[in-house]
């Protein structure tokens, strides 16, 4: 019973200790290309922007800026 | 009872050192951000001062940005006054910003973050209007069109107030 306790318990304290706050004002890490998700941030732009004029979706993927917490 | 006694202290952890309507403005100087003298906050008291934390990859920021290039020109002579403190990681980022939006008010830089912490930012752009006897009297977090038109009318009724 315990260890069904502690066991998802030191598996959260291990996993979160990667996690570290971004404040808002610290969001211009979050928007440099390379933080990007994509390994290729060149090839993820043009395809995301090939993707935008075949199917009209402008703005659908994520607009620049890396989201500042506000509005 | 303890579940409220919880939520107030995690309330109290999270907006410990905020700045907020009705605070003094913190004493800070600042670093300028273009080649200038630093800036002092502690020196504007006396004059209406809107301090804002700016940065180019703020998307409203470049709503707010010549929004208040223009009241500052607008209200300048009768004493009103903004600093824009940038919160780029690269000051180049900031640069190649300032070529497309110039502004003329003052402008500092923070890298070390000493005036986000200060005021504990919680939202890009963040502004703080403050009166001639350097108290905070409205916090603008975020920057849509209502809000550059509600600034306008703050600035004129704080400028009207005496020191």
């Amino acid at each position: 019973m315990r260890l069904r306790l502690i066991a998802p318990l030191a598996a959260a304290a291990l996993l979160l200790a990667a996690c570290a706050p971004v404040a808002p004002y610290q969001r211009g890490y979050l928007a440099r290309d390379d933080m990007s998700l994509d390994g290729n941030f060149g090839t993820a732009k043009a395809l995301e922007k090939t993707h935008e004029a075949k199917e009209a979706a402008s703005g659908g993927a994520s607009v620049g800026g890396g989201g500042c917490g506000c509005n | 009872m303890r579940r409220a006694a919880c939520a107030a202290a995690f309330l109290a952890a999270t907006s410990a050192f905020a700045v907020d309507q009705g605070d003094r403005l913190p004493d800070l100087t600042l670093p300028a951000l273009q080649e200038s003298a630093p800036v002092s906050l502690a020196a504007l008291r006396g004059k209406v001062v809107y301090v804002d934390f700016w940065a180019s990859w703020c998307v409203p920021c470049r709503e707010s940005m010549p929004l208040l290039d223009t009241l500052y020109k607008r209200h300048r002579d009768a004493g009103f006054a903004v600093v824009g403190i940038n919160k780029d990681v690269a000051a180049a980022d900031a640069e190649r910003f300032l070529k497309r939006v110039a502004v003329s008010f003052p402008l500092a830089a923070d890298t070390k973050d000493a005036a986000a912490k200060a005021f504990n930012v919680k939202a890009m752009p963040s502004g703080y209007l403050v009166d001639r006897k350097g108290v905070v009297r409205r916090v603008h977090r975020g920057f849509t069109a209502e809000t550059g038109a509600a600034l306008d009318g703050e600035v004129a009724a704080l400028l009207k107030e005496g020191s």
